[in-house]
Order: structure tokens, then C-alpha cells, then sequence
């Protein structure tokens, strides 16, 4: 009886927790589908009396005009005719968000699988040290490194570039990149690494042939902890980019906030466009988080 | 089939630390070399330069007549096996023996039959389809045999591989290890800090404490001559006891005198401690090299009072004290001693060993 008791309690926990964290984005996406004249009617709507997906159109048909004050209401009933003029930057600026995160997933596994893997199997001098000083970089607040970051990547020539945030990004996601797969590393034994050598591997071919298959699962956490940093970056872009040739989703969300009037149920669904790719993402990769790969490597 | 020869090979790391200074050996081709110490003796490491996944610091390693100090590993024709038995956990058994021929670009026929071949050898044959984490150990050990034995490998090398195994089946994979080595014609050299896996596998033993080598030799040569008291203590069980005491001796004879024992040393072990009458001594006694007869002579017996008995089944080991000395000596089991009795053994003075008591260097063998 005491079992129930607890059992009921947890799930009573549980119930809670999960209401907290998913009445944002219940509302996110209940709202996309909601008039602008149902969002704004209190008491809010959680169903929405008439679904409809006016917003997602207008972001994928947002036509190439200038807005002006005396333009602006288009008598759209599901917007309130209130799109935003800067809406048709959304969709390249998906692209650029998808390339800039993909690319620092990409070169964050090239940098950072060897990096982590010759800090953790081979000795050389200043191999700690080394690994404390990456860790360091990571102490200081990314506002501090505005200025600094700005004056190089102007140096670079590369101010709204796509360049520009992949570097950045790139800085501030390989410290945990080599981190998370240090760890992992230095938990394989150092045995296993000395079989493959003198099972005839190289030192690249013992990494690429014994350790990556065996670290999928820390590298699967890599990819999307790169892909979600740069994908949701914000302080940077909104820094480096300028035009809708280098914004990123976030500026240009961001953005519709500061046009002459505002439509939530056009910013909404937006922002559900926005959670799509990481989603995916975790659903892709959920299947390869599998514990317990290593286990009978040694006598365990 | 590879002569091994290291020629003053020093190994120290990046903090400092030298975990070998100045150490020459030569291993024969297809000898069976153990190196046997206590942890941190340095032998894992000889083994790990011999293999090439440590660098040679200092001297210059030789397999055959080719130096070797800087080929990496995966250029050297050897093949190891590990403590931890380091099998893939995400390869096969099949693909674990196999591996090592995949990488040295052997065609896949001719890797199935010797793969095939090895799994017979170890009769690991019905495991080959599982992952290492469904094996026993013994199963995961005979794995990781076989995937040494199937490269051919000019040198085998061994790092403790039976330490993780239970006692039982420790000593049957002793012998089939023994029996690899007459199979294979190939140089073995294997570490351990077990002295009974030293004594029954190795030609040769290499004694080692702190990476300093401190005797080579036949099993029998390290037992019955050592060179000192670290190499006299380290094996034989229980072990060996010492007497502190003193040389005494004319012209026809030397004897070690400690109290009231007097000990007469037989000529072959006088002959080199002549003319060193009054001098202090060690002696070393083994435990299995007293007897219960006692002896002709006053004074040539072992007096003291049990303080300890402890039946290990085939015989029992007697704990004595002598004279403020704890000693333990092996008797056979059906010797009926309780604690407290005084009991006197007669020694065994053929097989005595003589120490300098500062230094523990052996007088009799240099």
C-alpha cells in the first residue's frame, strides 16, 4: 500500500513537471494555428475554435514588397493583415541557419573527435594543462567576447558572411566538443587502444576503426549539442550579420517583434518552423543512444 | 622468429618519472622470457617498448639485427596479450581474430581458415558469432589468445594474461600456454608477478625491481642461486627466512654461528666465504629446507617454540620462533605440532644462502 501511495505521488510529480514544461510549447504551437483575434481574446484559447494555417502560407508566400505605414493592413483575417515586412527573409534565413549548423556540427566532429582522442590515449607534454586552458575559454561570457570576436572577424573581412558565425560558433562549441569526448575517451581502457596498435592500426586508424563506433553515443550528444548551440544562437549573429544574406532564424524572428505593428500568430508559427529541424534531429538520433556498447571490452 | 635485444634501453616520462635506466637483455629467438617483479617494477613497460606502444628514451632496441626504437607499433611483427584481454566489445569473436589479418591486408579465404583454424586450436569454435560481453572470462581470455595466434607473430608477448582468471583455471591455461609455445616455435616474452607462473612457463626468468634488472637465469638458477635478498624473497612459499648471525671458521671449514646454532657449511658453499671469519652474515633458509630428524650434533639443530600452524592441505606450514626471530617452514602434514610446543629441525645446510647483511648482495653467487 505504501508502493500506491508513493507511486501516486510520483506521477502526481511527474504530471506537474511535465505540464511546466510543455505549457510553452503546447501554447507555441496552439497559437500558430489561431487567429491573431483568438490570440489576443482573454481568456487565451488552448483549442483553437477555427484552425487555421494562414501563418505558415504567408511565411512560405510572404511576397517581395515594401510595407509602409499606410500598406501594412492587407485585411489578412488570420494575421490581422499584420505581416510582418520582413517576412520573406524567413525561409533563407532557415537555409543559412541549416548551413552555419551544419557546418559547425561537421567541423566540430573533424576538430574535435581527434583533439579529444589524442588528449585522452596519447601522453605529451602539457596534455592536462592543454585541456584546462580549452575548458578556461569557456568561463567568459560570450558578451565579453563581442568586441574582440567582432574586431577579428572584421579583420577576416568576413562581416555578414556565413563565415563569420561559423567561425564564432566554432570557437564556442569545440571546448565542450573535446571536453564531453574526453571524458568518453579516457573512460575506454587504454588497453583496447594498445590492441588495435598492435593489431597493426595507425593511430588514426585505431581512433576511426575502434573508438568512434564505440563513442556513438557521446557523439550523437556532440552533434546535437552543436547543432542546438548554433542553431538557437543569438548575441553573435545578431553582431556579425547585417543583411538577409548571412541572418539567421533568430534575427529574423527576432526581428518581427520591431515592425510597425505586431502579428503573434505570424511570430508563432514561425517559431514552430524554428523547433522543427532540432526536433527531427533528436527523433533521428534518439534510435543511436545506446548504453552498454562497451560492456565485455575488460573483465567487467 | 625474432631475437630481441635491448642495449641500455631507458624509458623516462614526460614528468620525470624513469621507469627503466640502463637495461641490456637479449632474448633468444623462440625462448619463453619472463619478466617477473612486484607492480611497478618496470616489466610492463619493457613489455610496452618491446610491442612499440611506449617510446624508447634512451638505448636502442633490436629485433633481429634491425633497430626498432623508432617503428611504431603497427609496423612490428608482434603480437600481445593483455591483463584486461582488451577484446572490441562491438566486433564478433570472428571479427576480434580476424582483425588483426584484416589490417595487415591477408585475403578474406585465407583469413577464415586461419580464424577458423585458431577457434579450433582454443576450441572457441561455437563462440565466434557472439559479442565479447555474452563470453566467461576464460571464454574472453582464450579470445584473446586467439587473436594473437592467428597473426603468427615473430615475438608473442604476454602481459599478466591470467591474473584475471580463478585459481583453477589458471593453471590449466598455464599449461596451454606452455604447450602454445611448443606449437608455435616462436619467442615468447611474458610479464607476471605470479612466481609460480614464472617458475613453471619460463626458460629464462628475468628478475626486475624498479626498473633495474636484478637477475637472469634458468628457473632452477633464480631459485636455488640467488643473486640477493630481494630476488631470494621474491620467490618460494611461504618465503624464505632470514637468520641474521655472523661467519666463523679455521682453516678447514666455515660455519654460521647466530646463539647457540652452529652451522657447518658443506666446502662448496665455504670455499667462496673463505678467509671471511667474523664477518656478519644473513642467512637465508627456504621454508621446505628443514627436517624434523634431528641432527648429529649439539647445536647444528633449529631451536624454537611454535607460535603458529597452518594446514594448506598437501603439507602445513609452522610458524617458529627463534630466538626473537619469526621463521615459517613447510612440514610435511603428518607432523603433529601445536602452538606453544618447542620444537628443534634440523637444516638443510646444502641448500642455505649467504647475504652481506647491509647490501643483501649473495656471497656465494656472483
Amino acid at each position: 500500500m505504501r508502493n500506491l501511495g508513493r507511486n501516486i505521488l510520483l506521477f502526481a510529480a511527474s504530471a506537474v513537471f511535465l505540464v511546466y514544461v510543455l505549457a510553452p510549447v503546447a501554447w507555441l504551437v496552439s497559437s500558430s494555428v489561431q487567429q491573431e483575434s483568438e490570440i489576443t481574446s482573454r481568456p487565451p484559447q488552448w483549442i483553437p475554435r477555427q484552425p487555421t494555417l494562414e501563418n505558415f502560407r504567408a511565411i512560405f508566400e510572404a511576397e517581395e514588397k515594401q510595407v509602409t505605414y499606410e500598406t501594412r493592413r492587407q485585411g489578412d483575417p488570420a494575421t490581422g493583415g499584420f505581416i510582418p515586412s520582413t517576412a520573406r527573409d524567413l525561409v533563407p534565413a532557415m537555409w543559412n541557419s541549416l548551413i552555419v549548423a551544419v557546418a559547425v556540427v561537421v567541423l566540430n566532429l573533424l576538430v574535435g573527435v581527434p583533439a579529444a582522442y589524442a588528449m585522452a590515449k596519447i601522453r605529451f607534454i602539457g596534455r592536462s594543462s592543454s585541456i584546462y586552458f580549452m575548458l578556461s575559454t569557456r568561463v567568459i561570457p560570450d558578451i565579453a567576447l563581442v568586441v574582440p570576436f567582432f574586431l577579428f572577424i572584421h579583420k577576416l573581412g568576413l562581416l555578414d558572411h556565413l563565415g563569420s558565425l561559423i567561425i564564432t560558433y566554432l570557437a564556442i562549441t569545440i571546448p565542450f566538443t573535446v571536453f564531453i569526448l574526453v571524458s568518453y575517451f579516457e573512460s575506454l581502457p587504454d588497453e583496447l587502444d594498445k590492441a588495435a596498435r598492435v593489431d597493426g592500426c595507425s593511430r588514426l586508424q585505431t581512433l576511426l576503426r575502434v573508438y568512434v563506433p564505440l563513442a556513438t553515443p557521446s557523439l550523437v550528444a556532440v552533434v546535437l549539442f552543436t547543432f542546438l548551440t548554433s542553431w538557437n544562437e543569438f548575441l553573435l549573429a545578431l553582431m556579425f550579420t547585417q543583411t538577409p544574406a548571412s541572418q539567421t532564424m533568430p534575427i529574423v524572428v527576432a526581428a518581427f517583434t520591431s515592425d510597425f505593428t505586431i502579428s503573434f500568430s505570424f511570430i508563432n508559427a514561425a517559431g514552430v518552423i524554428a523547433v522543427i529541424p532540432p526536433v527531427v534531429l533528436a527523433v533521428v538520433f534518439e534510435r543511436y543512444i545506446v548504453s552498454g556498447l562497451t560492456a565485455g571490452a575488460v573483465k567487467g | 622468429m625474432a631475437r630481441i635485444t635491448l642495449n641500455s634501453v631507458g624509458k623516462r616520462y614526460p614528468n620525470g618519472f624513469a621507469a627503466l635506466e640502463d637495461l641490456s637483455l637479449a632474448i633468444a629467438d623462440k625462448e619463453f622470457l619472463v619478466l617477473l617483479g612486484p607492480s611497478g617494477c618496470g616489466k610492463s613497460t619493457t613489455l610496452n617498448l618491446i610491442a612499440g606502444l611506449e617510446d624508447v628514451t634512451a638505448g636502442s632496441l633490436y629485433f633481429d639485427d634491425v633497430l626498432m626504437n623508432v617503428v611504431p607499433a603497427h609496423r612490428r611483427d608482434v603480437a600481445m596479450v593483455f591483463q584486461s584481454y582488451a577484446l572490441y566489445p562491438h566486433k564478433s569473436v570472428y571479427e576480434n581474430i580476424a582483425f588483426g589479418l584484416r589490417m595487415r591486408g591477408h585475403p578474406r579465404a585465407e583469413i577464415e581458415s586461419r580464424v577458423k583454424d585458431a577457434a579450433r586450436r582454443l576450441e572457441i569454435e561455437p563462440l565466434l558469432e557472439r559479442r565479447p560481453h555474452q563470453l566467461s572470462g576464460g571464454q574472453r581470455q582464450r579470445v584473446a589468445l586467439g587473436r594473437a595466434l592467428v597473426r603468427q607473430p615473430a615475438a608473442f608477448l604476454m602481459d599478466e594474461p591470467l591474473s584475471n582468471l580463478d585459481a583453477a583455471l589458471r593453471i590449466a591455461m598455464r599449461a596451454e600456454i606452455k604447450q602454445l609455445h611448443h606449437t608455435m616455435r616462436t619467442t615468447f616474452v611474458y610479464v607476471t608477478h605470479d612466481q609460480a607462473e614464472a617458475l613453471t612457463l619460463a626458460d629464462r626468468i628475468v628478475v626486475m625491481r624498479e626498473g633495474v634488472i636484478q637477475q637472469i637465469g634458468s628457473p632452477e638458477e633464480i631459485y636455488d642461486r640467488p643473486r640477493n635478498t630481494f630476488v631470494a624473497s621474491f620467490l618460494g612459499n611461504p618465503p624464505i627466512n632470514y637468520l641474521e648471525g655472523a661467519l666463523a671458521g679455521d682453516g678447514a671449514g666455515m660455519r654460521f654461528e647466530r646463539g647457540a646454532l652452529r652451522l657447518a657449511l658443506p666446502p662448496a658453499l665455504a670455499q667462496p666465504l673463505r678467509g671471511q671469519a667474523g664477518r656478519p652474515v644473513r642467512l637465508g633458509l627456504r621454508a621446505e629446507d628443514v627436517d624434523e630428524r634431528r641432527a648429529p650434533r649439539a647445536g647444528e639443530t633449529l631451536q624454537g617454540r611454535v607460535f603458529s600452524v597452518m594446514p594448506v592441505g598437501s603439507d602445513q606450514y609452522l610458524g617458529l620462533e627463534s630466538e626473537g626471530t619469526q621463521l615459517f617452514f613447510r612440514v610435511g602434514r603428518d607432523v603433529r605440532h601445536r602452538e606453544g610446543d618447542n620444537v628443534a629441525l634440523s637444516v638443510n645446510t646444502n641448500r642455505v644462502q649467504v647475504f652481506d647483511p647491509s647490501s643483501g648482495a649473495s656471497l656465494l653467487w656472483q
